[in-house]
């Protein structure tokens, strides 16, 4: 029972503990409201003033390697440099009041364009042009692309208004050589053409990130580091042989002048691999320096553009008919220079001669269109459609290259009089440099179709190696067609009249040659010039490389003796390159006439 | 506090002052003639408690100041590194392009070195001689620095290993010119005389 006496001191505690208990609670309410309420809110605000430091980690782009490893693409960093004309003109101003003892602008821009390479006055001007549109603009490019020396010059000036951005970029080592497989990257590092822009899903990087949070001076605290890891691109293998491309590159860049002509190209296939061990044209591109070059000459035309072949088509002809029409290189025809067929159809040879009785070995020596045309109808249109498929023409490669073109191989039902005759000596029908190899190269390697490749395989960061898929080998021809054939091949270039300029010392080699016509536009062909083509294989007796020569209108030497020089220089340094061993075998000389 | 004491003793109210203690120990009281002497704290476990607290923050303190003091090591390593990395970037483009084929063609073809025909083998097994057996010609397949048409941008301004005039672009023509006041090979023209020593 509380008395009188106890009551008002009693009421008085009551009172100075509520007091004291609503203090209590303000605090813990707002405590609360700290801690657990608003903390995120908080903890974002404290990191965004002050503690939060991160860094962008860059996954480096993925190297391009040839067959042996050497690099072809490989990555670097490079800096966009930039300026902050506040910056300058406040620092400026202090130098001239005598507040601060730092350089002025005008003297350090003569430093900044030495560095640089840029004139004084295009430095001054870019400040000046940056401060005319906005008094306070605090950004103006100085220089992008900036290489590494000249960015540590830079941060040498100790400067604080000039800063500096790395980003990956791309270096070519070994310059022009396969420029035009490999392709180039924009200045932003995008892949632009070829290679580098087809098989972007192979190299590209992707980048990662480093955060933590930082005390004063930017020092990390320590267990507050995250990191997500960048990852690397993967390595590009090519079957390209690096020096064998500069040597071939270096060699049809000299016959194309040589020669006058507009463009030249080389393309050593494998033919026991299917592998292109060289794909070399003029003019080509530098991937460092890609604005060098014109935009036509910036993708490879070897896979892009398409040609009429002209005579190298009698090659597989002369397959066919020995394959299933039952001839043989001495089964004979007569021909004269100009014959006329069923349903009008009229060839003529490229020099005038009486009727002939040529073998088979003889038209393709003399190249005689007359003559082939009489061969191939020894078998139907149908049949002779059927073996162009299965060589492959129409059909375009599984080399890798974007955008390859196919040649175009006209549907049977299309083929009218003139047309079932054109086509057996290549007129009528068009194909590309790598349909042409791996044809000579189905034809010379017992019969059996390889694939053509250029991408070796990629090898991602982790270790996994991916090969293309290529196509199945294939059987075009029997064995005996193919020994039959590269006989008489081989007689081709002993007994043409460009046989001394072709010949290769100590090694037997056969080819056909091809001059085709050049269509104007406008549905005619043009006068005078011609898309000239050489192909060849090496050793003739067990054939391991064939290459394929040609020249788009060489004006000095206008027939397809143009490349004859070319086929021997290409085809001795395959021949060195590879250590293929001299022949030890002598070549049987086939009769020209029955 | 009197209130306090008896709101929480109820069973006490309206008892006297002197409550009864009937299971309370026994305690002799007799009278003292001096004050007792004091006990002392047991000092040694005093200091051994304010020790062990001293210790323990002293740990904690050197422990967090090592760590912190890795990081400033840490960052002191990441510098250099970034330093060393800058130099490696800086040499690799120096010397990017030297190793380039075409670069090295231009430096044989600039000793005079040919690029010909195809090579002979010798077999081992029974001395064979395979091939042409020819003599190297003097003429090269290909002039790699004459007529050098594979271009590398990174080298092209880089002078030849072999021959310090030349670049890629090509050997230079060899033309005497002896600067103004510089040391030609030329005898200095004779003025007055032949220069005669001096004898005694």
């Amino acid at each position: 029972m509380t008395t009188r006496s106890t009551r008002s001191p009693r009421r008085r505690t009551v009172v100075a503990l509520a007091v004291v208990l609503a203090v209590l609670a303000g605090f813990i309410v707002r405590l609360v409201d700290i801690q657990v309420v608003n903390a995120d809110d908080h903890i974002k605000d404290s990191l965004n003033v002050a503690f939060a430091g991160g860094q962008k980690l860059y996954g480096a782009r993925g190297a391009i390697v040839d067959t042996n490893g050497q690099t072809l693409a490989g990555s670097i960093l490079r800096y966009d440099c930039q300026l902050s004309p506040l910056l300058i003109t406040q620092i400026d101003e202090q130098v001239l009041e005598k507040k601060s003892d730092a350089r002025l602008w005008a003297d350090v821009s003569n430093d900044v364009a030495e560095i640089t390479g840029q004139t004084p006055e295009d430095v001054r001007a870019i400040v000046g042009a940056a401060l005319a549109e906005n008094p306070n603009s605090q950004y103006a490019i100085l220089k992008q692309g900036v290489s590494t020396e000249q960015f540590r010059a830079l941060v040498d000036l100790k400067t604080p208004y000039i800063s500096c951005v790395s980003h990956p970029a791309r270096t070519y080592p070994d310059g022009a050589v396969a420029g035009n497989l490999i392709g180039f990257v924009g200045s932003d590092g995008t892949p632009l053409e070829s290679l580098e822009k087809s098989q972007d899903a192979c190299l590209a990087a992707s980048d990662g990130e480093r955060t933590y949070e930082q005390g004063k001076d930017g020092v990390v605290i320590p267990g507050t580091e995250k990191e997500t890891p960048a990852t690397d691109g993967g390595t590009l293998q090519l079957t390209i042989d690096r020096d064998l491309q500069w040597y071939m590159q270096q060699l049809i860049a000299e016959q194309t002048q040589t020669m006058a002509a507009q463009r030249g190209a080389i393309l050593v296939y494998e033919v026991k691999t299917g592998k292109v061990r060289a794909a070399a044209e003029y003019p080509t591109v530098d991937p460092n320096d890609f604005a060098a070059a014109e935009v036509k000459d910036r993708t490879s035309s070897i896979f892009t553009d398409w040609f009429e072949p002209g005579s190298t088509f009698k090659g597989l002809t002369a397959a066919t008919v020995i394959d299933a029409g039952g001839q043989t290189p001495g089964s004979t025809v007569v021909a004269s220079s100009l014959e006329n067929f069923d349903g009008g159809a009229r060839v003529r040879d490229s020099f005038q001669h009486p009727a002939y009785t040529y073998t088979l070995t003889g038209v393709l020596i003399d190249s005689s269109n007359a003559g082939i045309s009489k061969f191939s109808q020894k078998v139907d249109k149908q049949t002779r459609y059927d073996y162009f498929q299965r060589f492959g023409i129409g059909q375009g490669t599984d080399s890798g290259y974007p955008s390859e073109r196919a040649g175009d191989l006209p549907s049977v039902d299309q083929w009218g009089a003139q047309t079932t005759l054109n086509t057996s000596f290549g007129q009528g029908v068009t194909t590309t440099m790598p349909e042409l190899a791996r044809a000579y190269g189905a034809i010379v390697n017992g019969g059996v179709r390889m694939p053509l490749q250029i991408i070796e395989s990629c090898t991602k960061p982790d270790g996994t190696v991916v090969t293309p898929d290529a196509a199945e080998p294939e059987r075009v021809i029997s064995e005996s067609t193919s020994a039959q054939m590269r006989e008489m091949l081989e007689n081709v270039f002993l007994q043409a009249p460009y046989a001394k300029t072709v010949a290769i010392p100590g090694y037997r080699i056969g080819g056909k040659t091809g001059t085709g016509e050049k269509s104007d536009g406008q549905g005619h062909y043009k006068a005078g010039v011609y898309y000239t083509t050489m192909v060849g294989f090496a050793p003739a007796d067990d054939p391991e490389y064939v290459v394929v020569v040609t020249l788009d209108e060489p004006t000095k030497v206008t027939s397809s003796a143009a490349n004859a020089t070319a086929f021997q220089k290409a085809m001795t340094q395959v021949l060195k390159t590879y250590r293929v061993m001299p022949s030890t075998t002598s070549p049987e000389l086939l009769p020209k006439f029955g | 506090m009197s209130t306090i004491a008896n709101a929480t003793t109820p069973a006490r109210v309206g008892r006297t002052a002197a409550p009864e203690r009937s299971d309370a120990p026994r305690r002799r009281l007799r009278v003292l003639d001096a004050p007792g002497r004091r006990r002392r704290p047991k000092l040694f476990y005093g200091i051994v408690a304010v020790l062990g607290a001293f210790l323990i923050a002293a740990a904690q303190m050197s422990l967090s100041i090592m760590t912190t003091q890795g990081t400033y090591e840490i960052a002191a390593l990441t510098k250099e590194q970034r330093d060393l990395t800058y130099q490696k970037q800086i040499l690799y483009d120096d010397v990017a392009g030297l190793s380039s084929p075409q670069y090295l063609a231009a430096n044989a073809a600039a000793l005079g070195m040919v690029i010909n025909e195809a090579p002979s083998y010798l077999r081992l097994s029974d001395g064979a001689i395979l091939g042409p057996s020819e003599v190297a010609m003097g003429t090269s397949s290909v002039d790699a620095i004459g007529r050098a048409a594979v271009p590398n941008a990174l080298i092209a301004d880089t002078p030849l290993v072999t021959v310090p005039d030349a670049t890629m672009d090509g050997l230079p023509v060899d033309v005497a010119e002896t600067p103004d006041g510089g040391v030609g090979n030329t005898p200095p023209p004779l003025t007055d005389g032949l220069p005669t020593p001096s004898t005694h």
